[in-house]
């Protein structure tokens, strides 16, 4: 049975949501970024999914973008990191609810 | 000898400014200063080779004088000037004195400063002064002439706060300037007035002649009467201001505050009669208004007469002079309202001369007395100091007008022209005599508290009195040789017209419009007799008076200022500014005080509304991180959703 | 090039000043004057080269715009001088300030020269989107270095300053966008053009926002509350350049941007002119009673800008070169001042002028150099500030006498309060014990004394300024054309950019293109018979200039639109 395409971008749904509703809820400022990670990865696989539906020679841009995406979230993974880092050094927690500096 | 160029003349008094103002900032640190030899002779120097050129060039020039325009100055669209200078008649005699006498003063303060900290200084601002009055006299425009018009009030300022540790003499700076200021403005807007008539190339003092010759070839004269009128009276505010007339007079009895030397040379000998050089010099103008003549003509009475009163109630020999000063300007004033434009620029000369053997007499005899001032404290000076004693008797003959004396011919001139020239001339010519009276008491009484009785001071003060050094008494020997022969340039009832006829092609055109064909022939003999024996009059009520009371000794902690009726009548006019400076004062506390804070009010309020509203809308800022990010993706949710159904914004 | 490199090149400078050391003034402070000559340099050049364009280069889309905006600077006298202004007090700024501040030097340096290429864009600019995104710019180097720099309250003096002028050019924001979406593009061209077409309600909507912009950053009377804490608080060599250069960009707003692009009507201009003179009595009168040495500055300032605002509006035909006469002679005088009222706050430790005194005395030469720079900033013959006080008095005077009446008691009241100050700071005794601060270095006198020089320079040869003045010359205008019609064919271009070339030049198209009345005649044949022409002459010469004016009204009437406008604003000054 040929994989449908469609099933890819239910996936790719789920995990998003998945990914969406972790950084969302938790208060753990990891699980967050782990939340926000898991989001990207599923834009990523829908990328991978939706090339998989043009032609041979066309789907070659869908399937390299997501390398290119890879490299900025690991770049992005690493300053979030050492954001959060900074800031667990700063106040000692690493509950998201005790960032309220901006507030008034 | 002719071919030396104008512009040479107020060259040398600002190359000298230049020098010594370095000198004066660069030696400012060090403790000694510079030699004081070498910078006295410095600033003598300068104004001697000035006065060298402008000789040079009286003696070769032409009948209608030298024109020479040195280069454009400004230039936009309703306003070109250039700077020219023009060498006729009138600033011949001007230059010839101004840088005679600036000479010689200059030379006298080399001896009067002597040891002052700020020597350098003061001759730097001299020098300065003597620019910018050359610069007065010497242009050809009425813009130029406001430079030095207001250059001269400039150095004034910073002569008279020469002594600035003092604040009282900042305050006489202050006072002086900013009244000079007020009667600026009016020489200011009296330019304005008169470049809407003929725009502004007739602020040229030629094509300002021309244009009244056209008006009166055309006959044209009723229609521009009445701009005319108004830049006639707003010259004379400004004329006011600086020549100490009613009613801006009150500067010049407190900038009596300065150096003696700079009372000479500036408040007694030429800047404040840069006034009655002006009118001289617009004499064209004036006479086709008769109003504003008949104007100066009382304001000149009023100012001569009030002034010599004043002049009876002071105690300090400086202020003495000065009211003397301001009655004599007065007489000038007189005079050109009348439309004797020459006679008033002639009494300019004489009175330079007298009044500034005066002043230096007065400087010597303080500098004899260490600063005393007082004329209570004096007396009996003659057998101390006697060759400044003779200076000033003879500059005080000159004054009251003594047969013989300068002030004879030019205060005679000036009341035989009231009596033939001027609309009620029997009125003002009496109200003439009378103040020569006045004259003639008040410098009486001067000369007796001064020079003769008992001295009154203090005994070891007494010790001390000597003699002025030679460097002081050079200059006021001479200057006592002008105020007894000076007046031999116009001596009327001798037939010499010397004078007269230098000043005839300026002024000679203005005074036959204005007198036209009725010209008195009076006979000048009576004139003399009546000035002669009003002068005799006064000297003996003064004798009378002053010389056999007795003066009461006073205590050293006195001071010279009049009190009861006669300050009142000293102060009238600073009771008037005053009124002037409270309605400026209320003013600044109103706005100040009122408007801003209203203002301030508004934007506080406005502020504390933002404020409010503020925290209103930041108690939406939940505390929750986490919360926060599902509204904003709630919110792109809802963008997004709204754009797909209405098909885009734009 | 040259514009480029003074618009971009203050940024990069900024950026290179990173590279220096933060602790040691002494590098960063080479680097800093170096820059700060050569900009004095390039902006010299550029008033000499004279009018100059740079190409107008595509920058971004507006949504909702029809045309681009473009980078397109446009270097005019008197853009030229407001540049040389800012980075010559730049370089002094920089010079004073190696002094006061030790630590933080190169820091102070980066602000500066963002400042100064913030200010070198908006008078250069040629777009409108582009001067209104330097124009804001100017704000935030500004506030920033008060913030950090500043007396003890600099926090709420910060503030003050940016709320305030934020605040006052976000309606002129909304305008200009909603001008934007009707014209062609931005330039001024399209913008009078488009404003044509808006009913008159509309368009005075559209010029009170503009107005308030440029009324809040002068400052003009009621606007002006940001003024005397921000300068009091601000260091003092910054003080000077906003009062001597940013302030400027206010009165440039009203020349450059809301002259051509509005028609403006007799009350507008009548009002705008006595709100002028009301800020300059107010101004003259707050400083009479400060006690703050900065605060007497600073209100001294806004009288003498409110007199050049009111020159502005007088409309007469020598505004121009009169107003940035005295634009000039005040950016230096007044730049001056504050620098040795800051060299006096170190020297004393306070800027009370009441504690202060006897300067003259303790310190020569710099009582000296006080002394001889308020005699320059009182406008006394002879000096650049005198050339514009007379030329704006005269513009004044012909919009009657009351006017000119109204700036004449400015004069004396600046008389007044300069003396009152010259007397408190360096005459007489100190009021009160105190340690002698750093004194004035020989570096920092010179740089202020050449700015004195200058100041008499310009006085007694004016020619220097005003030669460089003519606001929009042809290449350009017909440039700007291009961008605007560029369908049209080159013969009407060539017409449309001679005749406002012209009307914006010098505000004299009247002279040209508005008929003469017959009021205008009677009162030229009194001025001819009063010159003595007989009758026939008269006649024949009025039968002609009739016949003239006459074929001009017809012209007139086929330039269209344009061409109305500018005889609008004409005729509102000829109306006066």
């Amino acid at each position: 049975m040929e994989l449908q395409p469609i099933y890819i971008q239910i996936l790719a749904l789920v995990i998003f949501t998945i990914g969406l509703i972790v950084a969302l809820s938790r208060r753990n400022i990891f699980f967050v970024l782990m939340g926000i990670e898991l989001a990207l990865n599923a834009v990523n696989l829908s990328f991978v999914g939706f090339a998989k539906t043009l032609p041979a020679d066309m789907s070659v841009a869908g399937q390299i973008f997501p390398l290119f995406l890879i490299a900025v979230a690991a770049a992005e993974a690493c300053v979030g990191l050492a954001l959060v880092i900074l800031i667990f050094r700063n106040r000692e927690s690493v509950d998201s609810d005790n960032y309220s500096n901006m507030k008034g | 000898m002719t071919n030396l160029p104008l512009w040479i003349i107020p060259l040398f008094p600002l190359l000298g400014t230049i020098l010594l103002g370095a000198i004066a900032v660069i030696s400012s640190g060090s403790k000694k200063g510079p030699s004081e030899g070498f910078v006295g002779a410095l600033s003598v120097l300068f104004p001697v080779i000035s006065f060298v050129c402008v000789v040079l060039l009286a003696f070769g020039m032409p009948e209608e004088g030298i024109r020479e325009t040195l280069c454009n100055w400004i230039d936009i669209p309703m306003l070109k000037v250039d700077i020219g200078f023009l060498f006729d008649g009138l600033s011949r005699v001007m230059l010839l004195f101004v840088t005679g006498i600036g000479s010689l003063i200059a030379l006298y303060s080399i001896g009067y400063m002597h040891g002052d900290r700020g020597f350098t200084r003061f001759f730097a601002y001299i020098n300065l002064f003597l620019f910018s009055m050359i610069v007065l006299v010497l242009s050809d425009s009425l813009l130029l002439t406001f430079l030095g018009w207001e250059g001269v009030g400039l150095c004034s300022y910073l002569l008279i706060g020469f002594w600035n540790h003092d604040l009282n003499n900042c305050k006489a700076a202050n006072k002086a300037f900013i009244v000079n200021r007020v009667g600026d403005i009016g020489f200011l807007l009296g330019m304005l007035c008169l470049a809407t008539l003929g725009g502004s190339a007739i602020l040229n003092y030629e094509a300002l002649n021309k244009f009244v010759e056209m008006l009166i070839a055309g006959g044209h004269v009723e229609l521009a009467a009445p701009i005319l009128m108004i830049a006639g009276l707003l010259f004379f505010v400004g004329c006011t201001g600086k020549s100490a007339q009613i009613p801006l007079l009150t500067w010049l009895p407190d900038a009596m505050a300065g150096p003696t030397p700079v009372s000479a040379l500036i408040h007694a000998a030429t800047m404040v009669t840069s006034g009655v050089y002006l009118l001289a010099r617009l004499s064209r103008m004036f006479v086709l208004v008769p109003e504003v003549l008949l104007v100066i003509l009382i304001v000149g009475m009023l100012t001569a007469f009030w002034a010599a009163v004043a002049g009876l109630f002071q105690n300090d020999i400086k202020k003495v002079l000065a009211y003397s000063t301001i009655s004599q300007l007065g007489y000038m004033f007189m005079a050109a309202g009348a439309s004797a434009f020459d006679a008033s620029i002639f009494h300019v000369f004489t009175h330079a001369f007298f009044k500034a053997a005066l002043f230096l007499g007065a400087g010597a005899v303080i500098h004899s007395l260490a600063g005393e001032q007082d004329m209570r404290r004096m007396g009996g000076l003659i057998k101390k100091t006697p060759v400044t004693a003779c200076v000033m008797i003879f500059a005080f003959l000159a004054i009251i007008g003594f047969p013989g004396f300068a002030g004879f011919w030019s205060k005679d001139l000036i009341l035989e022209r009231l009596y033939t020239n001027a609309p009620f001339g029997e009125f003002f010519y009496f109200a003439g005599l009378l103040t020569a009276v006045i004259t003639a008491v008040y410098m009486g009484r001067l000369i007796i508290m001064t020079f003769f009785g008992e001295y009154r001071g203090s005994k070891e003060s007494e010790e001390h009195i000597h003699e002025a050094p030679a460097s002081m008494l050079v200059p006021m020997v001479i200057l006592a040789f002008g105020a007894v022969f000076a007046g031999y340039l116009w001596a009327d009832s001798m037939g010499i017209k010397f004078f007269a006829n230098t000043l005839a092609p300026v002024v000679g055109e203005a005074q036959s419009y204005s007198l036209g064909a009725a010209i008195h022939h009076v006979n000048a003999l009576t004139f003399a007799c009546f000035g002669t024996a009003a002068a005799l009059l006064g000297m003996i009520i003064a004798y009378v008076v002053y010389g056999r009371a007795r003066i009461p000794q006073i205590s050293a902690k006195e001071s010279s200022a009049p009190v009861g009726s006669k300050a009142d009548w000293t102060f009238f006019f600073d009771y008037i500014h005053e009124i002037f400076i409270t309605i400026t004062k209320a003013a600044a506390f109103i706005a100040d005080m009122v408007v801003d804070k209203i203002l301030q009010a508004i934007q506080w309020t406005v502020g504390s509304i933002a404020e409010i509203v503020g925290d209103g809308v930041s108690t939406f800022q939940v505390r929750k991180v986490r919360v926060q990010l599902t509204l904003s993706l709630l919110g792109v949710a809802a963008l997004v959703a709204v754009v797909l159904l209405t098909g885009g914004l734009f | 090039m040259l514009l480029h490199l003074l618009v971009l090149a203050p940024f990069a400078a900024a950026i290179l000043m990173i590279a220096t050391s933060k602790e040691d003034p002494k590098s960063s402070s080479r680097l800093a004057f170096l820059f700060g000559f050569a900009f004095v340099a390039m902006s010299i050049a550029l008033i000499a080269s004279g009018n100059q364009a740079t190409e107008a280069i595509e920058w971004f889309h507006i949504p909702g715009a029809k045309g681009a905006v473009y980078y397109y600077l446009y270097s005019h006298g008197l853009g030229a001088w407001m540049v040389f202004l800012s980075s010559a007090l730049s370089l002094v700024a920089l010079m004073t300030a190696r002094n006061s501040l030790d630590k933080n030097y190169r820091n102070f340096a980066i602000g500066i020269f963002a400042l100064m290429g913030a200010m070198n864009g908006t008078f250069l600019a040629a777009d409108a989107v582009l001067f209104f995104f330097f124009f804001e710019a100017m704000v935030f180097p500004a506030a920033v270095l008060i913030a950090g720099f500043g007396g003890k309250e600099r926090r709420k003096a910060a503030m003050t300053f940016a709320i305030y002028t934020l605040v006052g050019s976000a309606p002129m924001m909304v305008a200009l966008w909603y001008l934007i979406t009707l014209a062609d593009n931005s330039l001024v061209l399209s913008l009078a053009v488009a404003l044509q077409n808006l009913d008159p309600a509309t368009q005075t909507t559209l010029l009170l926002c503009f107005l308030l912009a440029f009324l809040v950053k002068t400052p003009i009377f009621p606007f002006h509350g940001w003024q005397a804490i921000t300068y009091a608080e601000a260091p003092a060599p910054l003080s000077a350049i906003l009062t001597g250069a940013m302030s400027k960009a206010g009165v440039f707003g009203f020349i450059a941007w809301i002259l051509p692009i509005f028609p403006l009507s007799m009350e507008v201009v009548d009002s705008m002119m006595w709100l002028g003179l009301v800020t300059a009595i107010y101004g003259a009168l707050m400083a009479l009673r400060a006690t703050d040495g900065k605060k007497l500055l600073a209100f001294s300032s806004m009288s003498h800008l409110g007199l050049a605002v009111a020159g502005v509006f007088s409309l007469s035909e020598s505004m121009l070169p009169a107003v940035l006469v005295l634009l000039v002679a005040h950016g230096l005088s007044a730049g001056a001042q504050f620098y040795l009222m800051g060299i006096a706050e170190r020297f004393a430790g306070t800027r009370d002028i009441e504690q202060l005194g006897g300067l003259a005395a303790r310190n020569p030469v710099f009582g000296s150099l006080f002394g001889f720079l308020a005699v320059l900033s009182l406008a006394v013959p002879g000096t650049a500030g005198f050339v514009g006080e007379f030329t704006v008095l005269m513009s004044l005077w012909d919009m009657g006498p009351l006017p000119a009446l109204a700036a004449g008691l400015c004069l004396i009241l600046s008389a007044t309060y300069m003396l009152r100050f010259v007397q408190k700071v360096i005459f007489g005794k100190p009021a009160r014990e105190y340690e002698d601060g750093k004194r004035m270095t020989a570096i920092e006198g010179s740089s202020i004394g050449v700015m004195g020089v200058l100041l008499l320079v310009f006085g007694m040869h004016p020619a220097f300024i005003t030669n460089a003045l003519q606001l929009f010359d042809e290449s350009a205008v017909q440039e700007m054309n291009k961008l605007t019609h560029p369908a049209e064919d080159a013969q009407t271009v060539e017409a449309s950019a001679d005749t406002t070339g012209e009307a914006i030049a010098d505000e004299n198209i009247a002279a040209v293109a508005q008929p003469m009345t017959d009021d205008d005649l009677r009162q030229l044949d009194s001025n001819l018979k009063a010159n003595g022409f007989s009758d026939e002459e008269r006649a024949s010469l009025i039968a002609q200039l009739k016949n003239m004016s006459e074929s001009e009204v017809a012209d007139a009437q086929e330039e269209g639109a344009l061409e109305q406008n500018e005889a609008n604003v004409k005729e509102a000054s000829e109306n006066e």
